[in-house]
């Protein structure tokens, strides 16, 4: 039999030849939120990956790169901040959530669980032994795998098998199924051993591994992200930019500022506006309620005209209701046109 | 780690109601108008630290 159709024998037998990547955006082509920016306590890069750091580790620095391996647009580049040991409670990741709804065919916590494996590529100044970890919403079952980066500043490809988990609890909701973390500098309260499944609490480090952050300057690149029932990583899945957008939306999506939404007046003071939305999302989504400017019809960006915040009301399927509150001026039940400028309204329902 | 840094919440109520129908939190130091549905992560973390007496949340003006 040919390597092709071996592959193609084992694909079929272990996975999906399509959908069968649990990532979403691994190819970190979607950008909503922007392309670049330094981390916090946990904030969002490219969509659906969160970088995070905690003291004594200092804040890394981010990027969507087109510094990529072949046949890829995009990378994500992580830059940490000057060097810092972790000590103990210090820490530095990138994760993402994978939904529960998403993960609920690989059986995790019953007799049927089926192995994974997750598979990137992946640059770094630094070389060694690096860590990742993936742990159920509770936080209390987990498993550290690694992975060796042979040669500075080079892309890497790299494979890490996961078994299944018969035992712990995986939602299979809308909620959290599981994290899967990349550790780039955790401190050694959270480190568990490399190769089993553990128990316990506070787990996403690895031990005895690179930590990223204690070096200067230190980078990471890494694209390519794919996560699959199996025990053979097969090649990356590549879906259409609009099918990965709308896999993002459904956690983070962006009204565009420039536009008027008809509204109606509730009470002497605010408006209710609707807005449809491009793809239904996870849950209500909360709304940032400053950064950006709504006034109302016939008249500028400026006085009792205008506001900075808004008041979320409610979300259906297909499109949101905000209401805006202006302190005075409005007729209750007349309807009015609004328009947000300055910044684009976002949506977040991330998990 | 992925936990959220909440430094304030305040109900918002419904100008005709009267009821609350949302909370304003900051959150990671940005601003949030935060709905009060199960499922949101914002919303289920508020409630959480609730509960557990590490959060009040201020009544709405």
């Amino acid at each position: 039999m040919s390597k092709a159709a071996e592959l193609a024998a084992l694909i079929g037998s272990q996975t999906a030849l399509s959908n069968r990547n649990l990532i979403i955006n691994g190819a970190m082509a979607v950008a909503q939120r922007g392309t670049s920016g330094t981390s916090t306590a946990d904030i969002y890069t490219v969509d659906r990956f969160a970088l995070g750091h905690g003291s004594p580790v200092n804040a890394m620095t981010f990027e969507q790169s087109t510094d990529t391996p072949d046949n890829f647009k995009n990378s994500l580049k992580i830059t940490a901040g000057t060097g810092a040991s972790a000590s103990t409670t210090g820490y530095a990741i990138l994760r993402q959530a994978i939904e529960g709804q998403n993960m609920a065919h690989l059986g995790f916590g019953t007799s049927a669980a089926k192995a994974i494996i997750l598979s990137f590529h992946v640059k770094s100044s630094l070389t060694g032994t690096f860590g990742i970890s993936i742990r159920n919403q509770a936080g209390n079952r987990a498993y550290a795998g690694t992975y060796v980066i042979n040669s500075a500043n080079t892309w890497e490809y790299k494979t890490v098998a996961i078994p299944g988990d018969t035992s712990g609890t995986w939602p299979t909701d809308t909620g959290i199924g599981f994290n899967i973390f990349w550790d780039l500098g955790a401190g050694s309260n959270y480190d568990i051993a490399a190769g089993s499944w553990t128990s316990g609490s506070n787990m996403f480090g690895v031990e005895s591994t690179v930590k990223l952050t204690e070096t200067t300057n230190a980078t990471f690149f890494i694209t390519g992200v794919q996560l699959e029932v199996g025990e053979q990583a097969t090649p990356f899945e590549h879906r259409s930019f609009a099918d990965e957008l709308a896999r993002c939306q459904r956690y983070f999506q962006v009204v565009g500022n420039s536009a008027y939404f008809a509204g109606n007046g509730v009470g002497s003071a605010s408006i209710a506006v609707g807005i449809p939305i491009a793809t239904p999302m996870r849950a209500e989504p909360s709304v940032p309620d400053t950064g950006y400017k709504a006034h109302r019809e016939g008249n500028t960006n400026s006085g009792t005209n205008c506001v900075t915040a808004v008041t979320y009301a409610t979300i259906g399927s297909s499109n949101l209701q905000l209401r805006v509150d202006f302190g005075s001026g409005i007729t209750d039940e007349q309807g009015y046109n609004l328009n947000f400028t300055t910044a684009d309204l976002q949506l977040n329902s991330e998990l | 780690m992925d936990e959220m840094n909440i430094t304030s919440a305040k109900y918002m109520a419904h100008p005709k109601t009267g009821e609350n129908d949302a909370i304003k939190a900051t959150i990671d130091g940005m601003g949030y108008t935060v709905p009060l549905a199960v499922g949101n992560s914002h919303y289920d973390e508020i409630m959480r630290r609730v509960a557990a007496g590490t959060l009040t949340i201020a009544d709405a003006d």
